[in-house]
Protein backbone atom coordinates (compact mmCIF):
# COMPACT_ATOMS: atom_id res chain seq x y z
CA UNK A 1 0.00 0.00 0.00
CA UNK A 2 1.15 3.89 -0.59
CA UNK A 3 2.06 6.04 2.06
CA UNK A 4 0.63 8.95 0.24
CA UNK A 5 -3.06 9.33 1.95
CA UNK A 6 -5.78 10.58 -0.79
CA UNK A 7 -5.45 14.46 0.51
CA UNK A 8 -1.76 14.72 0.86
CA UNK A 9 -1.49 13.35 -2.70
CA UNK A 10 -3.96 16.44 -3.43
CA UNK A 11 -1.83 18.84 -1.81
CA UNK A 12 1.46 17.41 -3.27
CA UNK A 13 0.08 17.23 -6.95
CA UNK A 14 -1.48 21.08 -6.54
CA UNK A 15 1.87 22.54 -5.42
CA UNK A 16 3.57 20.58 -8.13
CA UNK A 17 1.62 22.74 -10.76
CA UNK A 18 1.39 25.87 -9.31
CA UNK A 19 5.49 26.15 -8.23
CA UNK A 20 6.87 23.99 -10.57
CA UNK A 21 5.13 22.98 -13.69
CA UNK A 22 2.98 26.14 -14.57
CA UNK A 23 4.07 28.77 -12.20
CA UNK A 24 0.69 30.30 -11.85
CA UNK A 25 -0.52 32.00 -8.82
CA UNK A 26 -3.61 34.05 -7.82
CA UNK A 27 -6.58 32.94 -9.29
CA UNK A 28 -5.28 29.09 -9.60
CA UNK A 29 -7.60 26.67 -7.17
CA UNK A 30 -7.14 22.70 -7.24
CA UNK A 31 -10.20 23.06 -8.73
CA UNK A 32 -9.12 24.81 -11.41
CA UNK A 33 -9.13 23.32 -15.22
CA UNK A 34 -5.41 22.28 -16.01
CA UNK A 35 -5.33 23.26 -19.73
CA UNK A 36 -6.64 26.47 -19.79
CA UNK A 37 -4.16 26.79 -16.91
CA UNK A 38 -1.67 25.98 -19.49
CA UNK A 39 -1.21 22.55 -18.84
CA UNK A 40 0.28 21.25 -22.56
CA UNK A 41 2.28 18.61 -23.87
CA UNK A 42 5.85 19.24 -22.37
CA UNK A 43 4.09 20.33 -18.82
CA UNK A 44 2.04 17.19 -18.45
CA UNK A 45 5.27 14.82 -19.56
CA UNK A 46 7.20 17.59 -16.91
CA UNK A 47 4.05 17.27 -14.64
CA UNK A 48 4.14 13.14 -15.09
CA UNK A 49 7.97 12.94 -14.03
CA UNK A 50 7.89 15.13 -10.76
CA UNK A 51 4.65 13.21 -9.66
CA UNK A 52 6.70 10.31 -10.66
CA UNK A 53 9.75 11.75 -8.63
CA UNK A 54 7.64 12.21 -5.28
CA UNK A 55 5.19 9.18 -5.32
CA UNK A 56 7.51 6.42 -7.33
CA UNK A 57 5.02 5.58 -9.88
CA UNK A 58 4.81 6.31 -13.55
CA UNK A 59 1.50 7.41 -14.87
CA UNK A 60 1.32 6.76 -18.48
CA UNK A 61 0.55 9.90 -20.41
CA UNK A 62 -1.93 8.13 -22.15
CA UNK A 63 -4.57 7.22 -19.34
CA UNK A 64 -4.57 11.00 -19.21
CA UNK A 65 -8.25 11.49 -20.37
CA UNK A 66 -9.48 15.89 -20.55
CA UNK A 67 -11.72 14.28 -17.25
CA UNK A 68 -8.62 14.10 -15.47
CA UNK A 69 -6.90 16.62 -16.38
CA UNK A 70 -10.08 18.99 -15.32
CA UNK A 71 -8.16 19.93 -12.05
CA UNK A 72 -5.71 19.28 -10.07
CA UNK A 73 -8.18 17.30 -7.47
CA UNK A 74 -9.24 15.11 -10.53
CA UNK A 75 -5.70 14.20 -11.52
CA UNK A 76 -4.89 13.33 -7.65
CA UNK A 77 -7.89 10.68 -7.97
CA UNK A 78 -6.25 8.82 -10.91
CA UNK A 79 -2.86 9.00 -9.37
CA UNK A 80 -4.23 8.07 -6.14
CA UNK A 81 -5.92 5.11 -7.51
CA UNK A 82 -2.64 3.97 -9.74
CA UNK A 83 -1.11 3.93 -6.20
CA UNK A 84 -3.71 1.83 -4.73
CA UNK A 85 -2.94 -0.67 -7.16
CA UNK A 86 -5.61 0.48 -9.98
CA UNK B 1 -1.97 44.06 -25.73
CA UNK B 2 0.30 47.15 -26.22
CA UNK B 3 2.21 49.16 -28.43
CA UNK B 4 4.92 47.19 -30.28
CA UNK B 5 7.77 49.83 -30.12
CA UNK B 6 9.03 48.23 -33.61
CA UNK B 7 9.03 51.75 -35.14
CA UNK B 8 11.35 53.22 -32.51
CA UNK B 9 13.96 49.96 -32.74
CA UNK B 10 16.72 50.24 -35.06
CA UNK B 11 17.38 46.95 -34.98
CA UNK B 12 15.68 43.36 -33.64
CA UNK B 13 18.37 40.52 -33.25
CA UNK B 14 17.35 37.03 -35.02
CA UNK B 15 16.66 34.56 -31.93
CA UNK B 16 18.97 31.16 -32.02
CA UNK B 17 15.81 28.99 -33.18
CA UNK B 18 15.69 32.19 -36.11
CA UNK B 19 18.95 32.24 -37.10
CA UNK B 20 19.04 28.28 -37.46
CA UNK B 21 16.09 28.53 -39.89
CA UNK B 22 18.20 31.00 -41.65
CA UNK B 23 20.49 28.31 -42.39
CA UNK B 24 18.22 26.29 -44.38
CA UNK B 25 17.26 29.04 -46.16
CA UNK B 26 20.87 29.29 -47.13
CA UNK B 27 21.19 25.73 -47.47
CA UNK B 28 17.99 25.23 -49.89
CA UNK B 29 19.19 28.76 -51.94
CA UNK B 30 23.19 27.36 -52.15
CA UNK B 31 22.05 23.68 -53.66
CA UNK B 32 18.61 24.04 -55.14
CA UNK B 33 17.67 28.06 -56.09
CA UNK B 34 14.94 28.09 -54.14
CA UNK B 35 14.36 29.51 -50.42
CA UNK B 36 13.31 28.38 -46.93
CA UNK B 37 9.33 29.08 -47.49
CA UNK B 38 6.07 27.76 -45.54
CA UNK B 39 2.86 28.75 -46.25
CA UNK B 40 -0.85 28.44 -44.82
CA UNK B 41 -3.64 28.04 -47.44
CA UNK B 42 -7.00 29.50 -46.25
CA UNK B 43 -10.33 28.20 -48.43
CA UNK B 44 -12.65 30.77 -48.32
CA UNK B 45 -16.36 31.39 -49.53
CA UNK B 46 -17.94 34.10 -51.29
CA UNK B 47 -17.03 37.91 -49.88
CA UNK B 48 -13.70 38.12 -49.84
CA UNK B 49 -11.97 41.42 -50.77
CA UNK B 50 -8.41 41.06 -52.27
CA UNK B 51 -8.18 45.33 -52.57
CA UNK B 52 -8.89 45.88 -48.75
CA UNK B 53 -6.42 42.88 -47.96
CA UNK B 54 -3.84 44.20 -49.96
CA UNK B 55 -5.01 47.96 -48.05
CA UNK B 56 -4.64 46.31 -44.81
CA UNK B 57 -1.29 44.69 -45.64
CA UNK B 58 0.37 47.92 -46.94
CA UNK B 59 -0.88 49.58 -43.13
CA UNK B 60 0.39 47.05 -41.39
CA UNK B 61 4.03 47.13 -42.87
CA UNK B 62 4.29 50.77 -42.31
CA UNK B 63 3.43 50.41 -38.84
CA UNK B 64 5.17 47.16 -38.14
CA UNK B 65 8.17 47.30 -40.18
CA UNK B 66 9.51 44.02 -39.90
CA UNK B 67 7.43 42.59 -42.36
CA UNK B 68 9.60 43.90 -45.01
CA UNK B 69 12.93 44.78 -43.00
CA UNK B 70 16.20 43.08 -44.96
CA UNK B 71 17.85 40.81 -42.42
CA UNK B 72 21.57 41.45 -42.16
CA UNK B 73 24.25 41.43 -39.83
CA UNK B 74 25.88 44.63 -38.46
CA UNK B 75 29.37 45.05 -40.35
CA UNK B 76 29.04 41.50 -41.68
CA UNK B 77 29.68 40.06 -38.26
CA UNK B 78 27.75 39.63 -35.11
CA UNK B 79 24.15 38.80 -34.78
CA UNK B 80 22.43 38.88 -37.92
CA UNK B 81 19.07 41.20 -36.83
CA UNK B 82 15.76 43.21 -39.03
CA UNK B 83 16.91 46.12 -39.85
CA UNK B 84 13.98 48.39 -39.85
CA UNK B 85 15.50 51.58 -40.57
CA UNK B 86 15.99 49.93 -44.37
CA UNK B 87 12.60 48.74 -44.20
CA UNK B 88 11.28 51.99 -45.31
CA UNK B 89 12.55 51.57 -48.84
CA UNK B 90 11.63 48.43 -49.26
CA UNK B 91 8.02 47.79 -51.23
CA UNK B 92 5.12 45.91 -48.98
CA UNK B 93 4.31 42.68 -49.40
CA UNK B 94 2.51 41.60 -52.00
CA UNK B 95 -1.23 40.67 -52.09
CA UNK B 96 -1.92 39.25 -55.74
CA UNK B 97 -5.27 38.17 -56.98
CA UNK B 98 -5.13 35.46 -59.73
CA UNK B 99 -8.31 35.01 -61.88
CA UNK B 100 -10.17 31.53 -62.13
CA UNK B 101 -13.20 30.09 -63.84
CA UNK B 102 -14.79 27.45 -61.85
CA UNK B 103 -13.37 26.18 -58.22
CA UNK B 104 -11.59 22.56 -58.74
CA UNK B 105 -13.61 19.70 -57.75
CA UNK B 106 -13.11 17.84 -54.28
CA UNK B 107 -11.72 19.08 -51.37
CA UNK B 108 -8.39 18.40 -51.82
CA UNK B 109 -7.68 19.92 -55.40
CA UNK B 110 -5.73 23.59 -55.18
CA UNK B 111 -4.41 25.66 -57.62
CA UNK B 112 -0.56 24.80 -58.92
CA UNK B 113 0.23 28.19 -58.24
CA UNK B 114 0.86 27.77 -54.32
CA UNK B 115 3.39 24.96 -55.13
CA UNK B 116 5.01 27.31 -57.00
CA UNK B 117 5.12 30.08 -55.15
CA UNK B 118 7.18 27.49 -52.60
CA UNK B 119 10.06 27.27 -55.30
CA UNK B 120 10.86 30.93 -55.40
CA UNK B 121 13.84 32.37 -54.47
CA UNK B 122 13.74 35.63 -51.85
CA UNK B 123 16.51 37.56 -50.47
CA UNK B 124 16.24 37.90 -46.53
CA UNK B 125 19.08 40.74 -47.28
CA UNK B 126 15.94 42.55 -49.47
CA UNK B 127 12.99 42.28 -46.39
CA UNK B 128 11.18 39.82 -48.96
CA UNK B 129 9.82 38.39 -46.12
CA UNK B 130 5.94 37.76 -47.06
CA UNK B 131 3.40 37.49 -49.78
CA UNK B 132 -0.08 36.45 -50.11
CA UNK B 133 -1.69 35.32 -53.26
CA UNK B 134 -5.48 35.25 -53.64
CA UNK B 135 -7.19 32.56 -56.90
CA UNK B 136 -10.67 33.32 -56.94
CA UNK B 137 -13.11 30.98 -58.70
CA UNK B 138 -16.08 32.77 -60.42
CA UNK B 139 -15.93 36.03 -59.95
CA UNK B 140 -15.55 35.10 -56.20
CA UNK B 141 -17.45 32.93 -55.07
CA UNK B 142 -14.80 30.93 -53.24
CA UNK B 143 -11.00 31.95 -52.65
CA UNK B 144 -8.49 30.25 -52.34
CA UNK B 145 -5.85 32.59 -50.22
CA UNK B 146 -2.00 31.57 -49.20
CA UNK B 147 0.12 33.30 -47.14
CA UNK B 148 3.35 32.17 -48.27
CA UNK B 149 6.58 33.90 -45.80
CA UNK B 150 10.37 33.29 -45.08
CA UNK B 151 10.16 30.30 -42.66
CA UNK B 152 11.87 32.27 -39.67
CA UNK B 153 9.49 35.52 -39.63
CA UNK B 154 6.62 33.00 -37.79
CA UNK B 155 6.60 29.00 -36.80
CA UNK B 156 2.85 27.85 -37.38
CA UNK B 157 1.12 28.53 -34.49
CA UNK B 158 3.09 32.53 -35.41
CA UNK B 159 1.58 32.27 -38.46
CA UNK B 160 -1.94 31.79 -37.36
CA UNK B 161 -2.01 34.15 -34.52
CA UNK B 162 -0.26 36.52 -37.35
CA UNK B 163 -3.71 35.31 -39.21
CA UNK B 164 -5.88 36.43 -36.08
CA UNK B 165 -4.08 39.35 -35.51
CA UNK B 166 -4.92 41.25 -39.39
CA UNK B 167 -8.38 39.36 -39.09
CA UNK B 168 -8.90 41.61 -35.46
CA UNK B 169 -7.45 44.62 -37.82
CA UNK B 170 -9.64 44.13 -40.81
CA UNK B 171 -12.82 44.19 -38.30
CA UNK B 172 -12.19 47.05 -36.54
CA UNK B 173 -11.21 45.16 -33.36
CA UNK B 174 -7.41 45.62 -33.58
CA UNK B 175 -5.14 48.67 -34.65
CA UNK B 176 -2.33 47.71 -36.97
CA UNK B 177 0.06 49.15 -34.86
CA UNK B 178 -0.88 47.15 -31.89
CA UNK B 179 0.94 43.75 -31.39
CA UNK B 180 0.01 40.92 -28.82
CA UNK B 181 3.18 40.42 -26.78
CA UNK B 182 5.40 43.55 -27.96
CA UNK B 183 7.66 42.36 -25.71
CA UNK B 184 9.07 39.26 -27.78
CA UNK B 185 10.52 41.82 -30.64
CA UNK B 186 12.35 43.87 -28.23
CA UNK B 187 14.10 41.19 -26.65
CA UNK B 188 16.89 38.79 -28.21
CA UNK B 189 17.65 35.31 -26.32
CA UNK B 190 17.69 35.58 -22.79
CA UNK B 191 20.43 32.66 -22.09
CA UNK B 192 19.39 30.67 -19.09
CA UNK B 193 22.36 29.41 -18.42
CA UNK B 194 26.00 30.79 -18.46
CA UNK B 195 28.08 30.45 -21.82
CA UNK B 196 30.28 27.50 -20.49
CA UNK B 197 27.64 25.70 -19.73
CA UNK B 198 25.53 25.89 -22.48
CA UNK B 199 28.64 25.06 -24.67
CA UNK B 200 28.64 21.79 -23.19
CA UNK B 201 24.53 21.22 -23.79
CA UNK B 202 25.27 22.26 -27.48
CA UNK B 203 28.13 19.38 -27.10
CA UNK B 204 25.54 17.00 -25.58
CA UNK B 205 22.72 17.62 -27.94
CA UNK B 206 25.10 17.23 -30.85
CA UNK B 207 26.38 13.92 -29.00
CA UNK B 208 22.68 12.75 -29.08
CA UNK B 209 22.65 13.19 -32.88
CA UNK B 210 25.66 11.36 -33.54
CA UNK B 211 24.55 8.95 -31.50
CA UNK B 212 21.82 8.37 -34.16
CA UNK B 213 24.19 8.82 -37.12
CA UNK B 214 26.22 5.91 -35.69
CA UNK B 215 23.50 3.67 -37.76
CA UNK B 216 22.79 4.48 -41.50
CA UNK B 217 19.91 5.98 -42.33
CA UNK B 218 18.52 6.97 -46.17
CA UNK B 219 15.63 8.88 -46.77
CA UNK B 220 13.29 8.50 -50.23
CA UNK B 221 14.97 11.26 -51.68
CA UNK B 222 18.42 9.62 -51.05
CA UNK B 223 21.40 11.84 -50.32
CA UNK B 224 22.06 15.66 -50.94
CA UNK B 225 20.22 16.07 -54.00
CA UNK B 226 21.90 19.37 -55.92
CA UNK B 227 18.58 20.00 -58.03
CA UNK B 228 16.36 22.99 -58.81
CA UNK B 229 13.36 22.71 -56.39
CA UNK B 230 10.33 22.08 -57.65
CA UNK B 231 8.10 21.09 -54.37
CA UNK B 232 4.40 19.81 -54.78
CA UNK B 233 2.43 18.76 -52.27
CA UNK B 234 -1.23 16.96 -51.81
CA UNK B 235 -3.69 17.01 -49.33
CA UNK B 236 -5.48 14.43 -47.47
CA UNK B 237 -8.55 15.59 -46.12
CA UNK B 238 -10.41 13.01 -43.54
CA UNK B 239 -14.07 13.15 -42.90
CA UNK B 240 -15.22 13.65 -39.71
CA UNK B 241 -16.13 10.62 -38.79
CA UNK B 242 -12.63 9.27 -39.63
CA UNK B 243 -11.62 12.28 -37.91
CA UNK B 244 -13.58 11.55 -34.66
CA UNK B 245 -11.91 8.13 -34.97
CA UNK B 246 -8.24 9.12 -35.61
CA UNK B 247 -8.25 11.66 -32.42
CA UNK B 248 -9.84 8.78 -30.07
CA UNK B 249 -7.15 6.75 -31.18
CA UNK B 250 -4.49 9.02 -30.51
CA UNK B 251 -5.30 10.03 -27.51
CA UNK B 252 -5.80 6.49 -26.58
CA UNK B 253 -2.53 4.87 -27.75
CA UNK B 254 -0.24 8.06 -27.39
CA UNK B 255 -2.18 10.58 -24.67
CA UNK B 256 -4.73 13.19 -24.72
CA UNK B 257 -2.56 15.97 -24.67
CA UNK B 258 0.72 14.25 -26.85
CA UNK B 259 -1.63 12.86 -29.85
CA UNK B 260 1.28 14.01 -32.24
CA UNK B 261 3.00 10.72 -31.28
CA UNK B 262 0.40 8.85 -32.96
CA UNK B 263 0.54 11.05 -35.88
CA UNK B 264 4.40 11.17 -36.13
CA UNK B 265 4.01 6.67 -35.88
CA UNK B 266 1.21 7.04 -38.62
CA UNK B 267 3.94 9.27 -40.83
CA UNK B 268 7.04 6.87 -40.06
CA UNK B 269 4.47 3.87 -41.36
CA UNK B 270 3.60 5.71 -44.33
CA UNK B 271 7.02 6.53 -45.49
CA UNK B 272 7.68 2.49 -44.46
CA UNK B 273 4.91 1.17 -46.78
CA UNK B 274 7.11 3.52 -49.41
CA UNK B 275 10.28 2.30 -48.73
CA UNK B 276 9.40 -1.75 -48.19
CA UNK B 277 7.13 -1.05 -51.88
CA UNK B 278 10.48 -0.24 -53.39
CA UNK B 279 12.79 -2.59 -51.69
CA UNK B 280 14.65 -0.13 -50.03
CA UNK B 281 16.37 -0.33 -46.77
CA UNK B 282 15.90 2.78 -45.10
CA UNK B 283 18.66 1.64 -41.95
CA UNK B 284 16.49 3.91 -39.71
CA UNK B 285 14.26 6.20 -39.78
CA UNK B 286 15.21 9.48 -37.91
CA UNK B 287 12.68 12.19 -37.38
CA UNK B 288 13.18 15.39 -35.63
CA UNK B 289 9.91 17.07 -33.84
CA UNK B 290 9.50 21.06 -33.14
CA UNK B 291 8.94 21.54 -29.78
CA UNK B 292 7.90 25.41 -28.50
CA UNK B 293 10.12 26.66 -26.24
CA UNK B 294 8.05 29.63 -25.79
CA UNK B 295 7.31 30.86 -22.43
CA UNK B 296 4.70 28.37 -20.63
CA UNK B 297 1.05 30.36 -21.47
CA UNK B 298 2.70 32.53 -24.27
CA UNK B 299 0.53 32.10 -27.35
CA UNK B 300 1.97 31.83 -30.81
CA UNK B 301 5.00 34.16 -31.45
CA UNK B 302 4.85 36.43 -34.10
CA UNK B 303 7.95 37.53 -35.71
CA UNK B 304 10.25 35.32 -33.44
CA UNK B 305 10.72 31.85 -33.23
CA UNK B 306 11.25 29.94 -30.13
CA UNK B 307 12.02 26.37 -30.77
CA UNK B 308 13.76 23.66 -29.90
CA UNK B 309 14.21 20.02 -31.60
CA UNK B 310 13.27 16.61 -29.97
CA UNK B 311 15.01 13.22 -32.23
CA UNK B 312 12.99 10.26 -32.58
CA UNK B 313 15.53 7.07 -34.03
CA UNK B 314 13.34 3.65 -34.82
CA UNK B 315 14.24 0.88 -36.87
CA UNK B 316 12.11 -1.09 -39.15
CA UNK B 317 11.70 -4.02 -36.87
CA UNK B 318 9.81 -1.38 -35.01
CA UNK B 319 7.73 -0.09 -37.09
CA UNK B 320 5.45 -3.01 -38.21
CA UNK B 321 3.11 -2.74 -35.44
CA UNK B 322 1.78 0.44 -34.71
CA UNK B 323 0.90 0.26 -30.81
CA UNK B 324 4.91 -1.22 -30.84
CA UNK B 325 5.92 1.86 -32.52
CA UNK B 326 3.91 4.23 -30.40
CA UNK B 327 5.59 3.12 -27.00
CA UNK B 328 9.00 3.04 -28.82
CA UNK B 329 8.44 6.96 -29.72
CA UNK B 330 6.74 7.73 -26.08
CA UNK B 331 10.02 6.22 -24.23
CA UNK B 332 12.73 7.77 -26.59
CA UNK B 333 10.72 11.48 -26.02
CA UNK B 334 10.73 10.81 -22.64
CA UNK B 335 13.87 9.93 -22.26
CA UNK B 336 15.12 13.12 -23.91
CA UNK B 337 13.31 15.16 -21.79
CA UNK B 338 14.96 14.03 -19.01
CA UNK B 339 18.12 14.04 -20.87
CA UNK B 340 17.25 17.92 -20.97
CA UNK B 341 17.53 17.48 -24.47
CA UNK B 342 14.70 20.22 -25.56
CA UNK B 343 16.77 22.76 -23.45
CA UNK B 344 20.51 21.47 -24.89
CA UNK B 345 18.65 22.17 -28.11
CA UNK B 346 17.76 25.64 -27.58
CA UNK B 347 21.06 26.29 -26.45
CA UNK B 348 22.37 24.67 -29.22
CA UNK B 349 20.51 26.64 -32.11
CA UNK B 350 21.51 30.22 -29.69
CA UNK B 351 25.24 29.62 -30.55
CA UNK B 352 23.78 29.96 -34.13
CA UNK B 353 23.23 33.41 -33.84
CA UNK B 354 27.10 33.84 -33.78
CA UNK B 355 27.87 31.01 -36.15
CA UNK B 356 28.64 30.86 -40.06
CA UNK B 357 25.02 30.51 -41.37
CA UNK B 358 25.79 27.35 -43.01
CA UNK B 359 27.68 25.51 -40.15
CA UNK B 360 24.19 23.53 -39.19
CA UNK B 361 22.92 21.57 -41.97
CA UNK B 362 26.68 20.72 -42.78
CA UNK B 363 26.65 19.29 -39.57
CA UNK B 364 23.85 17.30 -39.53
CA UNK B 365 24.36 16.34 -42.79
CA UNK B 366 28.28 15.03 -42.61
CA UNK B 367 26.58 13.53 -39.19
CA UNK B 368 24.04 11.37 -41.66
CA UNK B 369 25.95 11.20 -44.51
CA UNK B 370 24.23 13.49 -47.19
CA UNK B 371 21.16 13.30 -44.97
CA UNK B 372 19.08 15.92 -42.79
CA UNK B 373 16.77 13.17 -41.56
CA UNK B 374 14.17 11.02 -42.79
CA UNK B 375 11.58 13.30 -43.22
CA UNK B 376 9.68 16.42 -42.21
CA UNK B 377 6.95 15.95 -39.40
CA UNK B 378 4.76 18.42 -38.23
CA UNK B 379 1.52 18.28 -36.00
CA UNK B 380 -0.01 21.32 -35.38
CA UNK B 381 -3.25 20.90 -33.63
CA UNK B 382 -6.51 22.89 -34.10
CA UNK B 383 -6.11 25.28 -37.14
CA UNK B 384 -7.41 28.52 -36.28
CA UNK B 385 -9.35 27.22 -33.43
CA UNK B 386 -12.43 29.48 -33.16
CA UNK B 387 -12.26 31.27 -36.13
CA UNK B 388 -15.18 30.70 -38.48
CA UNK B 389 -14.96 33.65 -40.46
CA UNK B 390 -11.67 35.39 -41.66
CA UNK B 391 -11.22 38.56 -43.92
CA UNK B 392 -14.87 39.00 -44.56
CA UNK B 393 -15.40 35.30 -45.78
CA UNK B 394 -16.79 32.30 -44.21
CA UNK B 395 -13.32 29.73 -43.59
CA UNK B 396 -14.31 26.77 -45.10
CA UNK B 397 -10.95 24.80 -44.58
CA UNK B 398 -7.19 25.47 -44.17
CA UNK B 399 -4.25 23.76 -43.28
CA UNK B 400 -0.11 24.71 -43.30
CA UNK B 401 1.81 23.64 -45.86
CA UNK B 402 5.98 22.84 -44.70
CA UNK B 403 9.20 24.01 -46.17
CA UNK B 404 11.29 20.43 -46.91
CA UNK B 405 14.88 20.87 -48.36
CA UNK B 406 15.97 17.71 -50.68
CA UNK B 407 16.81 15.41 -49.00
CA UNK B 408 14.65 14.30 -47.22
CA UNK B 409 12.52 15.87 -49.95
CA UNK B 410 9.15 14.92 -48.02
CA UNK B 411 7.50 16.35 -45.46
CA UNK B 412 3.91 15.01 -43.29
CA UNK B 413 2.22 18.06 -41.77
CA UNK B 414 -1.02 17.18 -39.96
CA UNK B 415 -3.89 19.43 -38.66
CA UNK B 416 -7.17 19.38 -37.39
CA UNK B 417 -9.95 21.96 -38.60
CA UNK B 418 -13.44 22.28 -37.94
CA UNK B 419 -13.66 18.18 -37.17
CA UNK B 420 -11.91 17.30 -39.57
CA UNK B 421 -8.02 16.14 -40.06
CA UNK B 422 -5.82 17.43 -43.22
CA UNK B 423 -2.67 16.08 -43.64
CA UNK B 424 -0.29 18.13 -46.06
CA UNK B 425 2.13 15.92 -48.50
CA UNK B 426 5.14 18.09 -49.45
CA UNK B 427 7.40 16.49 -51.73
CA UNK B 428 10.13 17.01 -53.61
CA UNK B 429 9.38 16.19 -57.60
CA UNK B 430 10.71 12.79 -58.54
CA UNK B 431 10.82 11.49 -54.86
CA UNK B 432 7.62 9.93 -55.23
CA UNK B 433 5.91 8.66 -58.01
CA UNK B 434 2.79 8.27 -58.43
CA UNK B 435 2.15 4.89 -57.33
CA UNK B 436 4.50 5.22 -54.27
CA UNK B 437 1.57 8.44 -53.28
CA UNK B 438 -1.42 6.28 -53.61
CA UNK B 439 0.24 4.09 -51.70
CA UNK B 440 1.59 6.79 -48.94
CA UNK B 441 -1.69 7.94 -48.59
CA UNK B 442 -3.20 4.40 -48.12
CA UNK B 443 -1.29 3.79 -45.50
CA UNK B 444 -2.59 6.83 -43.93
CA UNK B 445 -5.52 6.55 -44.26
CA UNK B 446 -5.56 3.30 -42.74
CA UNK B 447 -3.88 3.89 -39.53
CA UNK B 448 -5.42 6.93 -39.32
CA UNK B 449 -9.14 5.67 -38.95
CA UNK B 450 -8.43 1.98 -37.91
CA UNK B 451 -9.95 2.68 -34.29
CA UNK B 452 -8.97 1.49 -31.42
Amino acid sequence: MSEWSRQALGERIFQILRDEILGVEGNFSPQSNLVDAGLDSLAVTQLMLSIEESTGIWVDESLLTPEHLESAETLADLVHAQLQGG
Amino acid sequence: MASAGAAQTARIPLTGADCFLRAFDAEIGRLNGASHLSQLVLRLGPGFDAARLRALVREAAEAQPILRAPIRRALGFGAPAYDLRAAASRPPPAVDVHESGAAPAGDEAFPALFAERLNERVSLRRGELLRFDAVRYDGGAATDLAMTWAHLLFDGSGSERFIQWLDACWRGEQRVDVLPSPEELETADTPSRPAGERGKAARAWQAWLESMAAHPMRSLAGPLRRTPQALRWNVLTLDEADTERAVATAGRLAGFLTPMLFYLAVAIRAHHAVARARGVDPGSYVVPLPVNTRPRGAAGAIFRTHVSLLWFQVFPDQVDDLDTLIGTLKSQRLAAIKAGHIENGADAMSFARFAPTRIYTHMARRSFGGELCSFFFAYTGEFLGRMDRCFGADLRNGFHVAPVPPSPGSCAAMSLRNGRLNVTHVVQHGVFSEADEALFRESLRADLARGV
